[in-house]
């Protein structure tokens, strides 16, 4: 039997995302204008940063080592039946934060 | 050069992608019968379940490094053009494809997991319920970045 546990992580991933995001916390933030990478935010004459490989990173890592140290038989059978759900939450989570680009407040 | 080759090889992914996920989601939802006369719409639904799987994980992965590997160009020479336009509704759906497509990648193992075991009734309905899932987001993704692509290609 496989050691990693697809259930956490899809949990921890799809929290660890969610948290990152709303708090706007990337592990590192990177600046495609000058091709540099920061652990934190540069002043603006590195233009425009990107967060999206910091939040994968960050999410992925969690994801990864809860994966690996915690086990399946930790979550209750409902809860396992139902783990999918996580990653949907964190997608209508996401649509939440960025209900500003579509005009709603 | 290389950018509009990679977004070339970014959409022939993808479209791969999603005709795999939708043959599985189709099947998923209803497996074929194991006899009898089969039907073109049995056909469809009679997909190899373990290849599948492995097309789509594989798929899956290289639609998102493709995406990564155009995505700074994208956020210099597109995103900059939407926001100048007044486009942000485009803007926010780029956002929103992104992070949605991040987080099939938690999905994924959870996917796999599924169509590695066996077709029981206690795993029907979460193996039913994360392949629609991924193959909505999949479907959102291919919708957006082609309409994106339409507004202000790279």
């Amino acid at each position: 039997m496989s050691r990693f546990s697809a259930h956490w992580f899809a949990a921890t991933f799809a929290l660890a995302y969610t948290v990152l995001l709303v708090l706007d916390l990337p592990l590192f933030h990177y600046y495609p204008l000058t091709g540099t990478l920061s652990w934190h935010p540069l002043p603006e004459e590195f233009g425009p940063s990107m967060h999206w490989y910091g939040l994968l990173a960050g999410a992925g890592i969690a994801a990864c080592g809860a994966a690996w140290v915690l086990k399946d038989g930790y979550l209750p059978v409902t809860v396992r039946y139902w783990i999918w759900l996580a990653p949907a939450a964190a997608m209508a989570a996401c649509l939440y934060v960025l209900r500003g680009f579509f005009g709603v407040s | 050069m290389l950018i509009p080759f990679l977004l070339l090889l970014h959409v022939l992914v993808a479209v791969g992608l999603i005709g795999a996920i939708t043959h599985q989601a189709v099947a998923a939802l209803r497996p074929p019968a194991p006899t009898g006369r089969i039907s073109f719409a049995g056909r469809y639904r009679a997909v190899n379940a373990g290849l599948f799987a492995r097309t789509v994980v594989g798929l899956y992965l290289a639609s998102i490094v493709l995406g990564a590997v155009i995505y700074p160009t994208y956020r210099l020479d597109a995103r900059i053009a939407l926001e100048e336009m007044g486009l942000a509704w485009a803007v926010g759906l780029f956002e929103l494809k992104e992070h949605w497509g991040g987080l099939g990648l938690a999905l994924l193992p959870l996917y796999a997991l599924y169509w590695r075991t066996a077709d029981t009734h206690d795993n029907r309905g979460p193996r039913i319920a994360a392949t629609w899932l991924l193959a909505f987001v999949v479907w959102f993704d291919f919708i957006v970045g082609h309409v994106l692509n339409n507004l202000r290609g790279l």
